[in-house]
């Protein structure tokens, strides 16, 4: 059985390991700064920040309270698309507190944009946004990353909490595979 | 913010669903006992009882005064809308429609239901036979007609005067008020656009219906529809050249609004070779508009946009 590199047929390393957790310990200081004297609410989205999100989290030296939520397609034979559902909301109260929502990636903004109107219904102080990785040119939403880890373009990654297929989440790097025909 | 006038039939919960609406919109309701309590400073009891018995009284001049309670009712609701404009306001009866009437934003709602069901509500509500019910009705609704004849001189029940008009025989006062909640919030967009179209001299096509133009557009309102992203379809035109006539000779009308990011999406999908064109107009939009937020999906962003939609059980990574 091929291993996971095989498996994904990774090209190149674009961020190790090092590379990110360096990049990590910079935004856990950033955040802890920022936040300082704030009740602060901290927000993954499943399942792509899985590793990115316990890896910050451990870096932002405050008393914060962590929720992950989650959302899901189902396709609809009357569309190419289907409707998107919450399929693990958050369990913590955020109202009138800050909440930074942790991502993966952010490409169109599309799908951040859909969560942060589902958070914002909950009446918090304010939302922020921090990604691992962030494809400026191709954001199409006015959405309020304030922090990102890395830029990228149209490549297609795997790795670090990124998947294809579900395959690729646990690859400790972010790697680049082949663009799926 | 809306202004939303409640007209009701006597026992069409129309008074319920004005208060269950001011709850929901965090307002209060003016209606006719708020305006006898603020609108004309201390009134005798005596003029108080007279003023809530018959809508004549209303024709009456204030002591020491050459103006009638009806001119003082009509100039302090017409106040209180124009002073409401980043706050919701409602107005319970009083023939607010009328006085309203081509009141920009304000939105006029008429709550009605048949014979049987004011006549049973009113039953239940006073605790009286449905005979003695009926006599109330009877009363309750001259009462109404003849407050709006006696001081606008119009009809209340003509339904050419609202926008909205409910029978709450088979909806609910929570259904109601979700209604109404919901076009307040459309209408309220509606109008902030048309308002900005007459400070920027852009073109309001709000009225059009909606005609895409091809299949990416539909597909591409649908994608929105599913991320829960309100949309409006071309919305608007910006005028972005004129001849020295001042005609306008290039304009774009970008594809769809997004009221909610403040947010104006041109797609350039189906034929590429217009892309240098459009990316001069957003140019030209961004220098002449200035605060315009307007982006271009690329044929490239929408099919992948796609691609990647249909592969993911979940949306999540990668979008």
């Amino acid at each position: 059985m091929a291993n996971l590199e095989e498996a994904l047929n990774t090209e190149r390393v674009v961020y190790s390991e090092e590379t990110i957790q360096n990049r990590i310990k910079e935004l856990g200081r950033q955040i802890t700064e920022d936040y300082k004297d704030k009740e602060l609410i901290v927000i993954g989205v499943i399942k792509g920040s899985l590793y990115f999100l316990s890896d910050l989290t451990r870096a932002i030296d405050l008393p914060i309270k962590i929720d992950m939520v989650g959302f899901s397609s189902i396709p609809d034979t009357t569309s190419k698309t289907g409707i998107v559902r919450i399929t693990k909301d958050i369990d913590i109260d955020i109202t009138d507190k800050h909440v930074l929502v942790v991502e993966d990636v952010i490409r169109t903004g599309l799908t951040t944009a859909y969560i942060i109107q589902n958070l914002e219904m909950k009446k918090p102080k304010d939302i922020t946004l921090c990604s691992m990785l962030l494809n400026p040119d191709r954001l199409l939403m006015t959405i309020p990353v304030k922090y990102y880890g890395f830029e990228i373009n149209d490549q297609w990654l795997a790795g670090y909490g990124l998947d294809r297929n579900e395959i690729g989440r646990n690859l400790p790097y972010i790697a680049q595979i082949p663009k799926q025909k | 913010m809306a202004i939303i006038t409640i007209s009701r039939q006597n026992g069409s919960l129309g008074d319920e669903i004005a208060d269950a609406l001011a709850s929901r919109l965090g307002t209060i309701v003016v209606s006719r006992k708020y305006a006898l309590d603020n609108f004309f400073g201390e009134i005798n009891p005596g003029t108080l009882d007279r003023l809530n018995e018959s809508a004549k009284f209303f024709d009456l001049t204030l002591p020491g005064s050459d103006r009638t309670y009806a001119d003082i009712l009509v100039e302090r609701i017409r106040a209180l809308a124009s002073e409401s404009k980043d706050k919701d306001l409602i107005i319970l009866g009083m023939g607010g429609s009328v006085l309203l009437s081509g009141f920009p934003g304000a939105i006029h709602v008429r709550v009605t239901a048949s014979e049987t069901t004011r006549l049973n509500t009113i039953a239940k509500k006073y605790r009286i036979t449905t005979d003695e019910a009926s006599e109330v009705l009877d009363i309750g609704d001259r009462k109404h007609r003849k407050f709006v004849r006696t001081v606008y001189g119009k009809d209340i029940t003509s339904p050419e005067q609202f926008d909205l008009i409910l029978n709450t025989d088979r909806l609910s006062v929570d259904e109601c008020v979700d209604a109404i909640a919901e076009l307040a919030r459309k209408h309220d967009l509606r109008v902030k656009l048309s308002e900005s179209n007459d400070s920027s001299n852009t073109i309001d096509h709000q009225t059009r219906n909606i005609a895409f133009k091809n299949e990416t557009e539909e597909e591409f309102a649908r994608i929105l529809s599913l991320y829960n992203i309100e949309w409006l379809y071309e919305p608007k035109t910006f005028p972005v050249e004129w001849d020295a006539e001042g005609n306008v000779t290039m304009a774009i009308s970008p594809d769809f609004y997004l009221p909610k990011f403040n947010l104006y999406l041109e797609l350039t999908t189906m034929d590429q070779r217009y892309v240098t064109k459009k990316n001069k107009k957003m140019r030209l939009v961004k220098e002449l508009y200035p605060g315009t937020n307007i982006r271009i999906v690329y044929k490239k962003d929408f099919n992948e946009l796609v691609d990647r939609l249909k592969m993911f059980g979940g949306v999540g990574d990668n979008s």
